[in-house]
Parts: structure tokens; C-alpha cells; sequence
């Protein structure tokens, strides 16, 4: 990176806001997944928007790509730094900035993380609803790049059903106001593409978040069954019955093996259990709850637990959120793959999935968000042995196959990064890539804001509408993927 | 270059595009706002409204793009239209995955006919947005329009999961998919939603869906005026209760209140919701044909004549800015009427009387709504007003990124032209 951008960046951050050091840079190189990295030009870590602001212009001024990252829990190398760019880390602006109960809103920095906000105003009996796995460590800045769902998201919709507005840096420096505090602002929903769009269009630098008020009830059940494909059943009958629980999660043997192993939360030793959590009005959750446990009855359950105390909700959901941690215990390393079905095609896909792990020899578990279809296969392998992370990272890309084959997705939440940009032309067609790049270049015809992510090929901005046509340099083969 | 004669246009467009474009000449029934197309198509197949896109485009026709026609007169009137395109004959259910809760559906489909079919296995689009006989998901979606139950079920823009549209030179592209949960691409289904037509026509879109519930209640609570139904409309929207709908209309001032689930708990939280009330309006709780009534009374509004402006501001400030506006409304000789999401802060006001002070009090009521916290959109109106008056109202500093998305689908600016948010 040329010396008198470093100086200029230091000017608007301060010594202070500043990473060259090539050892200190290598904490950046990845982010969740740490398969992928890439050691950043520079590091930055602004304070203020008008910090992001301004080292945004100087990046766009010289051609500078750059990357922003928040707390770097991402899976699919979203927030993996450019070599030759400058890594905005967003972790320092991190205040809440409004609390405004009687409109239910609330606005904070990027950098705040997501638990937190929901702490910021339980005591006024209210939450954020969004809860990914990762709530403890993960930001708001990167939900909204990831449009982060959890275990929750069946019945409450994930980030871009709760972003109301937002405050942001395009890549040409300037800074633009999408939503706000009150809903449909007149225009385009540009927030509703920025959502999810993986840090590729601008730099969050303050959020609005709706809150929810907290339910009058909550019930949990946990039932386990002698198969995933009965609790699997068990799901289309809940589902069937007209019922939309809060969440429906469900473990296989694997991974409530390891989650056994690590937190205790004394799981049914079984084949598959489902997590089943209804939530709202106390006279629907006492109905509903009855119907969920006959349904479970009829798909063959076990066993039925009922959480009786918060505590034992609380042990219930420990194990859950604690299995790809857990897995750990069970295995040296493993890949956690990020794949949506739709949630009918599940017995078909977890039979494929189970002849893939007979067929490879590697162990795979699978924990999953069952209620909407959004599946975790855990692929355990042992790095030690030769060519075993690369068979698993096959397995992975096969498992993708599969959720395709069954009009699924190739990813529910993890987002596509830049793991998955290689397969996203199996799910999209030329035409349709082409005009998600429409945005893009509207967006950021520069190209330099978080390049070579999601999309495999980039669009070159600019060209005259017609049939599509390579461009010169795109067919001359130097515009590939960066 | 003389432009070339209407028949000339309509052998060329009907040629291009096939015998499934139904190209004819546009008559007094197309016309919008005083405008009348010079063609009008309505394409029988998704390909064929695309192949009928991309010849208007290569001509250099400008294009209107039609559903149901409920809400032809919303946003900024238009100049000239070449073409309208109609995409009314796209109505089929393509697939109900009722397992899967999810259905994918045409543009033409009319939001009624759609939840027919579903509700073969007890399931629905939960949106009650105006004239469900004659809207269509294309046109509701575009507008993003939506209805009481948008308190509970969220806007279509909230639902939907994919969408395939066609593009301005008739190239066909998709986003989304067909399950709920998806992060796959940029999400040009919440794109279009609310675009007004001008980046691309929906040919199919895909939505998550909602199980029809058993029973349903609704709670109205008359008071004597907006300031007395401030405080109860806030309470029971802070409530831990889950109605689908809070409504206000005025006036008389009053509040309609949905609870729709299973029978125990539809009667216990209606019941509670009146205990919020307590004595400070005419309660009462209905069901049945009398539930059903009062609806259609509510829904009334939207069909009956004069300015339409849907007012949105943060919840709290709603009845404050519709107190002021009703003081400035009979000041100004102006009839003026409200009905919409009091829990949410967005409702539309009916206003009557002399086009030039209308333009007054919106532009009045525009300079009161600090920018970001609220906003006055004319939907529908003479197109007088909307010649007067921008009816959109100030965008704010995303316009220019709204400019280039625009420029990027539609370069030559040929989608509904000047109709869209801004006038895009």
C-alpha cells in the first residue's frame, strides 16, 4: 500500500486507530473461517462516522479497495481483508445511541453487539428478536451484511424484518440516511437490498432496530424420537397443524453426543431430538403447546421433556447453541456447511446426507434450524491425515448439491462471502447474476468496496443495455474474479 | 425522425413479439390520469411479456405496466405511455407447497382468486390490502400496499422469498427462491417491492405463507376524539397482546382491534384488550357477520372518493400530527378523513376540497415531519393535485443511489417514466 495513503489514514484515526504492525495485522487475516485468509494492507479502526467517512473518500480517491468488518464471527470469509486494501474494523463504534421504549426503536453503532441490545431494554420489558447463535460475540453491523437469522427467525423473521433504518458510506464517500424510525420512507427500499448484501454496497455506521415486545408465554419442549426422520415428521405435523412455534431446532446423535460432552445439558441419548419453543399470548401458548406435544405423541416421540423452570428453557437451549462448539470434543476439526431445503424435503436430504458420510468415511452431524428447512451439517475430519480437510471440503460442496437438487438454497444464513461465490451460478443463471450486479454498480461502480465477494465474476458497470455481451476485458480473461 | 404510425407500431410490436403479446391499440379504457397509450398488450405468457418488453424497448416505447388497474392513478401522474402492459392474464397458482407453507404465484393473480386456492389447505397470503377482488400480487407488491393486518403479518415486502422478473430489454431474472430462509445474492424481491413498476415487471413471485386461523374477534372502541384514542391505541400496541390489526379511524373517532388464532385465545385477549380500555370508550366485541361488517365499513375508506395521503410518522407522534392536521384541515375549508395502522404510525387521510389548498396542507404537513421520522405521500389523487404537488414528497440523500439503480435497470428511463418513487 502506497506510504502516503497510510499517512493520510493515520491522520484521520490517530495513532491510536491505526494497524501496520505485520504480526498485529495477522489477528485480521480471517474471520470465522479461518480456512480462508488473507493478510489485510492496513487496519483501521474509526471511531466516528465521519472517521469511516472520510477514510472511505481517501480509499475511493486512490482506488484503494476496502473491507469492513465488525467482530469477524462470519462463516463464509465475508469479512476476509483484501491484501491490498484497508480493513475497516468497526468494532470501536460501539455505543447505543438511543433508547426510545414508547416508539419501540433503538439505535445504536454497528460495532454494538447483538446480545447487548436486547439487554439494553429487558428491564423495560422488550428485546431485539434476532438471535443468532454467535449473539454473545457477533455485532449488529454484521447482521445486517449477513442479514443474520436464529433459532427465533421461524416465527419473527430475520435482520431485514428488523432494521428500520439506517446511516451509511457509499463507496464514493458519502453518507446517505435509508429508512428511519418511522416506516415507509417514500423511495426505493434500497435498506431491503443492503440487508444481506454482505458488505458489498456501503459501510454501515448507525442502525435502527425495531424491539418486540416480550411474550406473555413461553413454553419449551424437547422430544426425542428414533429418527430423524420421524422428528422430521414431527415438524410437517406441527407445521401442518396450523402452528408456528417460535423455533424448532433439532440435534442428531452426533451432535448431541458432542454437546453432551461439552455443556451437560443431559439430552435424551437418541437418534434425533426436536426443540420445539411456542411463544405469544398465554391462552395461544397453553392451546398451541397441547396440540405440539400430541403431534410429537403421533410422530412416534419417546420421549417429551417440558421445560418447567427458565432454567431448565435455559439448559435446553444451552445444548443447542453450544453443538457446533461442541463438536470439538468429537472431533479435531470439522466444516460447518450452511444449506437451505424446503423443510419437506428433509427425510430425502438427511438420507443423502447419511450415505455421503458411509460413502466419504467422514462423521457428520447435523443441528439445524428444522422449521424453516435451514440445515448445519457438521463434516468432521482429522487434518492430520493427508487429504482429509480437502475430502471434507468436497463433502461439503456435494451437501450443496443435495440442497440444490431439492430447489433449496446454497445458503440460510452463514451468506455467500467468499466461500460459496463459486457456487452461486449453480443456484443463479447468467441473467440472473447480472442483474443483481445492476444494484452493485448503481452501488459502487468502482468496485472497490469488499470486491470479490458473493458474486464470482464481477459486472463490469457501465456497459449499454442490449443482449448480454462479454466485455473485452472480461473475455480477454482479466476480469475475472479478483 | 417522424415517429411511425400507431398501426405501423402495433403489425411491427404484434410481429416481435408473437401472437401471445394480444397487441391492439389502446382505447379510452387504458387511459390513466388523461393519458391514453397508444398500445395496449396483455401477454399470456411470462416469455411473451418479456418478448413484448424487450421489441417496445428496441423501439424505444415508453411502458405502463398494469395489474388489476386499482392502483393505475397512484404516484406521479405520467406524461406520455406508448405502450401499457398489461400482465392480467398471468394468473395462475404455479405451485402450492402447503408443506412447505410457501406458493408461487403470477403477477396477474388476483390476491382473492390466490387465497381461494390456498385456503384448500387452510392457508393464506395474510394481507387485507384495498379491492383483494381486482389487486393483484403484481400490483400489490410493486406498491408494496398492504391493510390492517399488516399490524401482525407485515407488509408483502415482509413475505416474500422470490421473485422473476422481466427486464426493460426482456431478459428474465430471478432472485430469491422457494424456500423461507435464504441468503443467496443481492434480495431483488425487496427491491421491487414498492418500486412502482419502474426497474422491471414481476412476472412470479414467491411468498412465505400463514395458516388461516380458526377463529377471529375484533374489539371496536368508540371515544369521543383522536386525543382520547392516543393514549389506548399506544397501550394496547405496548401490550404483550398479539393482535393482527390496531386500527384508527376518524371520525367519529374509534379503533378497531384484531385478534385472530384459536378460539380460547381469540375470546381471553379480547377480553383483556377491553380491560385496557376500561372505561374510557364505548366498547364493544364482535364476531361473525357483525366483525365481518364493520370491516367492510373500515375498508370503505379506501374506495370512496378524493385525495388519498398516507401519512407515516414514529408511532407516538400519529395522533399528535393528526390532531394538528384535522385543526389545519377545517381551517382551510378541507374535508378530511383517516383510517389505518395506529399501532404502527402509517395511515391514509382522505381529503375533499379545493386542489390548491390540498397542496397546501400537504406541503404544510411535509414541512412538520422531521426528515427520517415520517412522511406524506399523495397515493392517489385528481392528477391536478399531483401536477401541482410532487406526490411523493422529499426522498432524501438515498436518491441519488435510487437515480443510479434506475439508470442501471431501465437506461433509458422507458418503466412507467416519472411514475416511480421520485419520480424515477
Amino acid at each position: 500500500m502506497e506510504r502516503h495513503v497510510i499517512t493520510a489514514l493515520e491522520r484521520i484515526v490517530g495513532p491510536d486507530g491505526i494497524v501496520r504492525d505485520e504480526g498485529e495485522l495477522l489477528t485480521y487475516e480471517t474471520d470465522g473461517l479461518v480456512k480462508l485468509r488473507s493478510k489485510p494492507g492496513v487496519a483501521v479502526l474509526p471511531t466516528s462516522a465521519d472517521q469511516v467517512q472520510r477514510i472511505v473518500r481517501l480509499c475511493h480517491e486512490h482506488k484503494v479497495p476496502f473491507v469492513a468488518r465488525g467482530q469477524g464471527t462470519g462463516l463464509s470469509g465475508g469479512a476476509m481483508p483484501h491484501p491490498d486494501g484497508v480493513l475497516i474494523v468497526m468494532t470501536r463504534m460501539n455505543r447505543i445511541l438511543d433508547v426510545d421504549i414508547p416508539n419501540r426503536r433503538i439505535t445504536v453503532e454497528p460495532g454494538v453487539m447483538n446480545l447487548d441490545v436486547s439487554k439494553a431494554v429487558a428491564a423495560a420489558g422488550y428485546y431485539y428478536a434476532p438471535d443468532p447463535s454467535s449473539q454473545v460475540i457477533c455485532s449488529i453491523g454484521g447482521n445486517l451484511a449477513e442479514n443474520s437469522g436464529g433459532a427465533h427467525c421461524l416465527k419473527y423473521g430475520f435482520t431485514v424484518h428488523h432494521v428500520l433504518g439506517v446511516e451509511a458510506v457509499l463507496p464514493d464517500g458519502e453518507l446517505v440516511h435509508l429508512g428511519g424510525p418511522a416506516l415507509d420512507a417514500p423511495g426505493l427500499d434500497l435498506l431491503g437490498v443492503l440487508v444481506g448484501s454482505e458488505g458489498t454496497l456501503a459501510v454501515v455506521t448507525k442502525v435502527v432496530l425495531n424491539l418486540l415486545r416480550k411474550p406473555a408465554a413461553v413454553e419449551t419442549l424437547l422430544a426425542a424420537f428414533d429418527s430423524t426422520e420421524a422428528a422430521g415428521n414431527a415438524v410437517s405435523g406441527i407445521i401442518g397443524a396450523g402452528i408456528i412455534p417460535a423455533a424448532v431446532e433439532m440435534m442428531d446423535r452426533v451432535t448431541i453426543e458432542a454437546a453432551e460432552a461439552a455443556v451437560h445439558p443431559n439430552f435424551p441419548k437418541t437418534e434425533a431430538i426436536l426443540i420445539v419453543e411456542l411463544d405469544g399470548a398465554e391462552a395461544d401458548v397453553a392451546a398451541l403447546f397441547t396440540r405440539v406435544e400430541e403431534v410429537c405423541k403421533e410422530a412416534r416421540a419417546s420421549e417429551i421433556q417440558i421445560a418447567r423452570t427458565p432454567e431448565q428453557r435455559a439448559r435446553f437451549w444451552q445444548g443447542r447453541k453450544a453443538a457446533f462448539a461442541a463438536m470439538g470434543r468429537v472431533s479435531p476439526s470439522y466444516y460447518v456447511q450452511d444449506g437451505v431445503i424446503p423443510r419437506t424435503r428433509l427425510p430425502e436430504v438427511l438420507g443423502r446426507i447419511r450415505d455421503l458420510s458411509d460413502r466419504s468415511g467422514l462423521k457428520i452431524g447435523n443441528v439445524f434450524h428444522a422449521g424453516d428447512g435451514n440445515l448445519h451439517p457438521l463434516v468432521c475430519y482429522d487434518e492430520r491425515i493427508e487429504g482429509q480437510a480437502d475430502l471434507a471440503q468436497e463433502v461439503a460442496s456435494e451437501i450443496l448439491t443435495y440442497c440444490l437438487d431439492a430447489d433449496g438454497s446454497i445458503t440460510g444464513e452463514h451468506g455467500v462471502g467468499a466461500d460459496k461465490a463459486e457456487h452461486l451460478p449453480k443456484m443463479f443463471s447468467e441473467n440472473d447474476l447480472d442483474t443483481m450486479q445492476l444494484v452493485r454498480c448503481a452501488f459502487d461502480p468502482g468496485y472497490i468496496c469488499n470486491p470479490g465477494k458473493v458474486f464470482p465474476t464481477p459486472r463490469l458497470c457501465g456497459e449499454v443495455p442490449g443482449p448480454y455481451r462479454k466485455h473485452p476485458a472480461e473475455a480477454a480473461g482479466l476480469a475475472e474474479r479478483v | 425522425m417522424a415517429s411511425p404510425s400507431t398501426t405501423a407500431l402495433l403489425d411491427q410490436l404484434a410481429t416481435r413479439a408473437g401472437p401471445g403479446a394480444a397487441v391492439r391499440a389502446g382505447g379510452e379504457e387504458d387511459s390513466v390520469d388523461g393519458v391514453r397509450p397508444r398500445l395496449a398488450a396483455a401477454p399470456a405468457t411470462g416469455e411473451a411479456l418479456a418478448a413484448t418488453l424487450a421489441s417496445a424497448s428496441s423501439e424505444g416505447l415508453s411502458v405502463r405496466v398494469r395489474g388489476g388497474g386499482t392502483k393505475q392513478d397512484w404516484g406521479a401522474p405520467g406524461e406520455t405511455v406508448d405502450l401499457l402492459l398489461s400482465s392480467a392474464a398471468l394468473s395462475r397458482v404455479v405451485e402450492h407447497r402447503h408443506g412447505d407453507l410457501t406458493a408461487t404465484v403470477e403477477a396477474g393473480a388476483t390476491l382473492a382468486s390466490v387465497n381461494a386456492a390456498l385456503a384448500a389447505h387452510g392457508q393464506r397470503l395474510p394481507w387485507d390490502p384495498p379491492w383483494p377482488e381486482r389487486a393483484t400480487i403484481g400490483g400489490i407488491v410493486a406498491t408494496n400496499d398492504s391493510g390492517p393486518r399488516r399490524h401482525g403479518h407485515g407488509a408483502p415486502r415482509d413475505s416474500i422469498i422470490g421473485v422473476t422478473m422481466a427486464r426493460i430489454d426482456g431478459r428474465v431474472a430471478k432472485a430469491g427462491g422457494v424456500v423461507v430462509k435464504n441468503v443467496a445474492g443481492y434480495d431483488l424481491a425487496r427491491l421491487l417491492s414498492g418500486s412502482f413498476g419502474c426497474l422491471g415487471v414481476i412476472l412470479t413471485a414467491t411468498f412465505k405463507l400463514a395458516p388461516a386461523p380458526p377463529a377471529s374477534r375484533t374489539m371496536r372502541v368508540e371515544v369521543d376524539s383522536l386525543e382520547a384514542a392516543a393514549p389506548i391505541a399506544a397501550e394496547l400496541a405496548g401490550s404483550s397482546l398479539t393482535p393482527t390489526a390496531i386500527e384508527v379511524a376518524w371520525a367519529p373517532a374509534r379503533l378497531l382491534v384484531r385478534f385472530e388464532s384459536v378460539e380460547a385465545s381469540v375470546a381471553q385477549q379480547a377480553e383483556t384488550a377491553c380491560a385496557i380500555v376500561g372505561a374510557r370508550g364505548a366498547v364493544a366485541v364482535l364476531g361473525g357477520e357483525d366483525e365481518q361488517g364493520v370491516w367492510s365499513r373500515h375498508a370503505a375508506h379506501w374506495s370512496s372518493g378524493g385525495t388519498l395521503v398516507k401519512l407515516s410518522t414514529v408511532p407516538v407522534e400519529l395522533f399528535p400530527t393528526l390532531a394538528w392536521l384535522r385543526d389545519r384541515a377545517a381551517t382551510d375549508g378541507i374535508e378530511m378523513a383517516v383510517a389505518g395502522r395506529a399501532g404502527l404510525g402509517v395511515v391514509d387521510v382522505r381529503l375533499d376540497g379545493p386542489p390548491e389548498a390540498q397542496a397546501g396542507l400537504v406541503g404544510a404537513l411535509r414541512e412538520r415531519l422531521p426528515a427520517g421520522r415520517g412522511s406524506a405521500v399523495i397515493r392517489r389523487s385528481a392528477s391536478d393535485l399531483r401536477r401541482r404537488v410532487d406526490a411523493w414528497g422529499p426522498i432524501g440523500d438515498g436518491m441519488r443511489v435510487m437515480m443510479a439503480i434506475k439508470r442501471q435497470f431501465d437506461p433509458a428511463g422507458l418503466l412507467n417514466p416519472g411514475r416511480g418513487p421520485g419520480g424515477l
